[in-house]
């Protein structure tokens, strides 16, 4: 006579394929943001009172919004909590909540530049670089309706994300690296590296009197949009799209999706279309060499500049390689910090 | 996922910071008969002993608020803003400065606020400005905000290959219709419209004058 038991026995392999696939299916299901608020729920959940009391700030907490920084921890100290002072659960958490709220290339990216940091670390006399000092806050309450935000960053790396809705609005950012060329294993690294490489394209794509226009006549040694500098624009120059071609706008376009898919998937779409929008009035300007050796990055400075956009990227030439050293700004002049999911 | 076996490609810095420069940022905003500027000063590691012995004025090894006063002032004298070919005084506004520690250590900044009247009603201006501070070591930026008043408009601006010398040619639509005081032109242009007006005026009624004395004669007086 048959038991039920040894029949279940039988099936828990395809038992549990259906149960994986409906959780599966069920995550899928929901919208990103849904997955957002779940995953940085859960990451709340781990901590205990104090540690949350330490993550979570007003929405509207001016001081902390601009609480960022290109430069160590030792300089510039962040609030939050550090991924150091994190247990292993709470730290997989928090890491898994940033992977959310970003695109799986944006998260690769933001891995590669913590793996860079890493590696100043193990040279470091002093102990302000390396993976722990990173931090995670969240401003406001994680929602699928109204405004919050999620930061995370450290050394070379200011992610500024607000939350509205299906939007994720990734400015202002930092995202630097250095050194921006590694190896792991026999694979190369370079967190920055399309970033360089398609400017370099671009670049090449114009013709004479095109580079003329964009090739600035001065040098440019630093970012001039970087910390500090929120709500500020300046007087565009260099080469307006409006005067490049069909093929140099869509160089010009890819370039610039480099920063604007970092976020979300749901996000970049909607980003890239007010990007195009303004696209006529975007500028693109280059100060330095215009070659690279292979497989490197550019020594140049390039600044992309529009009604609701600003890139810069720039080399740093701090007694080494500017080409190992880069940090680079993505703004939207009109909507930092998601200004404009909060205006009424 | 890539804790594995590191190699890398290059030596890297042990620093992340500034080394042998001295970064000197400035921003331009041009407003409504007044000129702002802002500057951000970075010492690097390498240059911060030639820097700070200027800032600590006696040498004891710390910055006093009358040391950063000093300093501030010291910048201010090294700038020069010309608007249409004439110096304009800068104001310190304000400045402030990173503790020691991190600016010796090329992660600490000097912030220092300025600004300019601008006299007259003209409508357009040349705006030249120059950093002449630590030129040896400087590493210059010079940059122009787009300006928040819509009357106010910018020309492409100019500037030499270190961004030390900063030049760009501006429009002030609103001077010439404000209230802004009038120039001494002005005033000389009115007063010699009234003086010719007064004497038109005195000119039309000694003529009208004349003309009735005459009409008002007896006939038998005439010749």
């Amino acid at each position: 006579m048959k038991t039920f038991r040894p029949n279940v026995l039988r099936n828990l392999p395809a038992i549990a394929a259906l149960f994986l696939f409906l959780a599966a299916h069920a995550v899928a299901a929901q919208s990103p943001t849904a997955q957002i608020v779940g995953a940085t729920n859960k990451f709340l959940s781990t901590l205990d009172d104090a540690q949350r009391k330490r993550v979570q700030f007003a929405f509207d907490d001016q001081q902390q919004r601009a609480r960022w920084s290109n430069l160590p921890i030792s300089s510039v100290p962040r609030a939050g909590l550090s991924m150091g002072e994190l247990n292993s659960a709470q730290r997989s958490a928090a890491l898994a909540a940033v992977a959310t709220v970003l695109s799986r290339k944006g998260f690769e990216k933001v891995q590669h530049i913590m793996e860079a940091d890493e590696l100043l670390r193990k040279d470091a006399p002093k102990p302000i670089f390396g993976k722990d000092l990173y931090f995670i806050s969240i401003l406001g309450t994680p929602s699928e309706k109204t405004p919050w935000m999620l930061q995370f960053g450290g050394h070379h790396l200011a992610l500024n994300i607000t939350i509205s809705g299906e939007r994720g609005m990734l400015t202002p950012s930092l995202v630097g690296a250095q050194p921006a060329l590694y190896k792991v294993n026999d694979t190369t690294i370079r967190p920055l590296g399309e970033e360089s490489d398609r400017a370099l394209a671009l670049l090449n794509a114009l013709d004479e009197a095109q580079r003329k226009q964009a090739i600035l006549t001065y040098r440019v040694a630093d970012l001039v949009l970087g910390p500090g500098q929120d709500g500020k624009t300046i007087q565009p120059e260099g080469l307006e799209a409006s005067a490049m071609n069909e093929q140099q706008r869509t160089m010009l376009l890819d370039l610039i999706a480099e920063w604007a898919t970092i976020v979300h998937d749901s996000s970049p779409g909607p980003r890239m279309a007010e990007i195009k929008s303004g696209l006529n009035e975007t500028w693109f300007a280059w100060s330095g060499a215009t070659t690279a050796d292979a497989g490197r990055n550019i020594t140049a400075y390039y600044r992309i500049q529009g009604p609701n956009l600003v890139i810069e990227y720039a080399p740093q030439p701090l007694g080494g390689d500017p080409s190992m050293h880069v940090h680079t700004m993505y703004r939207d002049p009109t909507n930092d910090y998601g200004r404009k999911a909060t205006a009424k | 996922m890539l804790g594995c076996t590191l190699l890398l490609l290059a030596a890297v810095p042990a620093g992340a910071h500034r080394l042998d420069e001295y970064l000197q940022a400035t921003t331009i905003a041009l407003e409504k008969g007044k000129v702002e500027a802002d500057l951000r000063l970075v010492p690097g590691v390498a240059v911060f002993p030639m820097v700070f012995a200027q800032i600590d004025g006696d040498a004891d090894g710390s910055v006093s608020p009358a040391e950063e006063r000093a300093y501030a002032h010291r910048v201010l004298d090294d700038l020069s803003l010309r608007i249409d070919d004439t110096p304009l005084p800068l104001r310190l506004v304000s400045s402030a400065f990173s503790p020691k520690v991190l600016l010796e250590d090329g992660r600490g900044e000097i912030r220092i606020e300025l600004e300019a009247e601008v006299p007259g009603p003209a409508t357009r201006h040349r705006l030249v400005f120059e950093n002449r501070h630590q030129p040896r070591v400087g590493s210059y930026l010079a940059n122009v905000l787009v300006p928040a008043n819509p009357d106010i408009r910018i020309s492409a601006p100019e500037r030499n290959y270190d961004q030390s010398s900063f030049r760009l040619a501006y429009t002030d639509a609103s001077a010439a219709s404000g209230s802004a005081a009038w120039g001494w032109p002005d005033l000389a242009l009115a007063m010699l419209t009234l003086g010719l007006v007064v004497s038109a005026w005195r000119v039309t009624v000694r003529t009208r004058r004349s003309h009735q004395a005459l009409r008002a004669r007896p006939v038998g007086d005439q010749p």
